[in-house]
């Protein structure tokens, strides 16, 4: 018979609601949510629902590469660019991430989150609302530069991402 | 005896009623004519999935053995699956009724063409035990809360521990685990609350109780400063304070609410 794999990757998300009187005597409410894997035990509590995302795709992508242990360089890299697409279908927001979560786990998830948050600080900087104005040449120019810096960040995720499949497959 | 008084007691003597017994909470125990099954008496693993399976479902209407097959070995092909359930019931009807003869209907299994149920009407469940416990305890609540208290009390030293141990990674025991650890949880709160009088130092047991079940829980967190409180030791109700505000920053990054922020000024300005 030949070896089963693990297909399945099941979550229990609680969420508890929490309504209380600010210090300003204001309404409000909040939800504190904790999600579990089942099959690995493992929990995070979240505020943000973003951070069940993240921790529901740390687990999508180690099933994933679980699953293409074994397989050729070609096929690792059709069935991760396969998966990677209904990603990005299924969390627009996030496609990025789910590459850098396959590679390295938190570090790099980290670094791109605090240069998004940075650039999204620089722009909103640059542009204030009161005043606004078409682009630009500089803020294209601006913008060129950092998709290229992206770009070539992607590039060098997907060099990392080969050489890893390469010494897997060693 | 009030009406009150009899239903509990009907409650409680349930279990000396019962010939079987299943304990799911804290590890299985199956108990038959007051002998403990072991091991050996299953047989194979497969009897006993199936048998805590059916338990687990045992709100629901008779399952279809596809259903069973699907759910518990649900890589399986056709005929393993076909198998594992014929292996696995003989495993449990022999496991519960050694000596019933062949051609006889199952006691405590029922089938009704391809599908199957335990017969939960003559068995007795803790987790049943836990869930008509807590609702007579709040039906109580405005009505005796002594009767609430000892209700409470019963169901939570029903709870040993989390809902079939063994069976932590299959999908099927997961909801009924959240569903009881969350039952329990609520429990925990009330009679601590409820006992905050007369017993501190069990509001502070439960108290720690529900926070090693989940440290977040808020709840738990103004039970123990309160309970500490009237039991007259500040300092340690100041050390509950300052160990919730640690647990929530580090697990969400949030403050405690201001309910637990009014509780810690109560206990600080004396």
């Amino acid at each position: 018979m030949s070896k089963r794999i693990n297909e399945t990757v099941s979550f229990v998300v609680r969420f508890t609601q929490k309504i209380f009187e600010d210090k300003n005597g204001e309404a409000n409410v909040q939800w504190r949510g904790k999600i579990s894997h089942v099959q690995g035990s493992d929990q995070k509590n979240f505020i943000e629902f973003e951070d069940a995302l993240k921790f529901i795709q740390e687990k999508l992508d180690q099933l994933t590469i679980a699953n293409i242990d074994g397989k050729t360089d070609e096929e690792k890299e059709g069935i991760l660019t396969k998966s990677w697409d209904i990603w990005n279908k299924m969390s627009k927001a996030y496609p990025k991430m789910v590459l850098d979560a396959i590679k390295d786990p938190k570090a790099q998830v980290s670094q791109i989150q605090e240069q998004i948050a940075q650039v999204s600080g620089e722009l909103s900087q640059k542009i204030e609302i009161d005043s606004w104005r078409p682009p630009s040449k500089a803020d294209y120019h601006k913008l060129e530069e950092m998709m290229g810096q992206m770009s070539d960040q992607m590039k060098t995720l997907n060099k990392k991402l080969d050489d890893l499949s390469k010494k897997k497959s060693k | 005896m009030s009406i009150s008084e009899e239903k509990l007691n009907e409650l409680l003597s349930k279990k000396n009623q019962a010939d079987l017994l299943v304990e799911t909470l804290g590890q299985l125990r199956v108990i038959r004519n007051k002998e403990e099954l072991n091991d050996k008496s299953w047989g194979r693993d497969k009897a006993l999935q199936l048998f805590e399976f059916l338990v687990t479902a045992r709100n629901r209407m008779a399952l279809h053995k596809e259903q069973i097959i699907a759910r518990i070995w649900e890589d399986a092909s056709q005929k393993e699956g076909d198998n594992n359930f014929k292996v696995a019931l003989h495993g449990i009807n022999k496991a519960l009724e050694p000596e019933r003869k062949s051609r006889t209907e199952p006691k405590y299994i029922s089938r009704q063409g391809l599908t199957y149920r335990l017969k939960k009407e003559i068995v007795w469940i803790d987790v049943d035990a836990v869930d008509e416990l807590i609702e007579f305890a709040n039906e109580q609540l405005e009505i005796n809360v002594d009767l609430s208290i000892l209700a409470l009390k019963e169901a939570t030293k029903l709870f040993q521990g989390i809902y079939l141990p063994n069976r932590i990674y299959e999908d099927w025991a997961t909801v009924e685990r959240e569903r009881l650890q969350v039952l329990i949880l609520g429990a925990y709160i009330l009679l601590g609350e409820l006992l905050l009088g007369s017993n501190p130092l069990e509001s502070i047991r439960l108290a720690q109780n529900a926070l090693q079940m989940d440290q977040t829980w808020e709840d738990a967190h103004r039970l123990l400063m309160n309970a500490y409180m009237h039991k007259g030791n500040r300092p340690s109700a100041i050390k509950a304070y300052k160990n919730c505000v640690k647990i929530l920053d580090k697990e969400f990054g949030i403050e405690p609410l201001p309910e637990t922020e009014k509780l810690y000024q109560e206990i600080v300005s004396g």
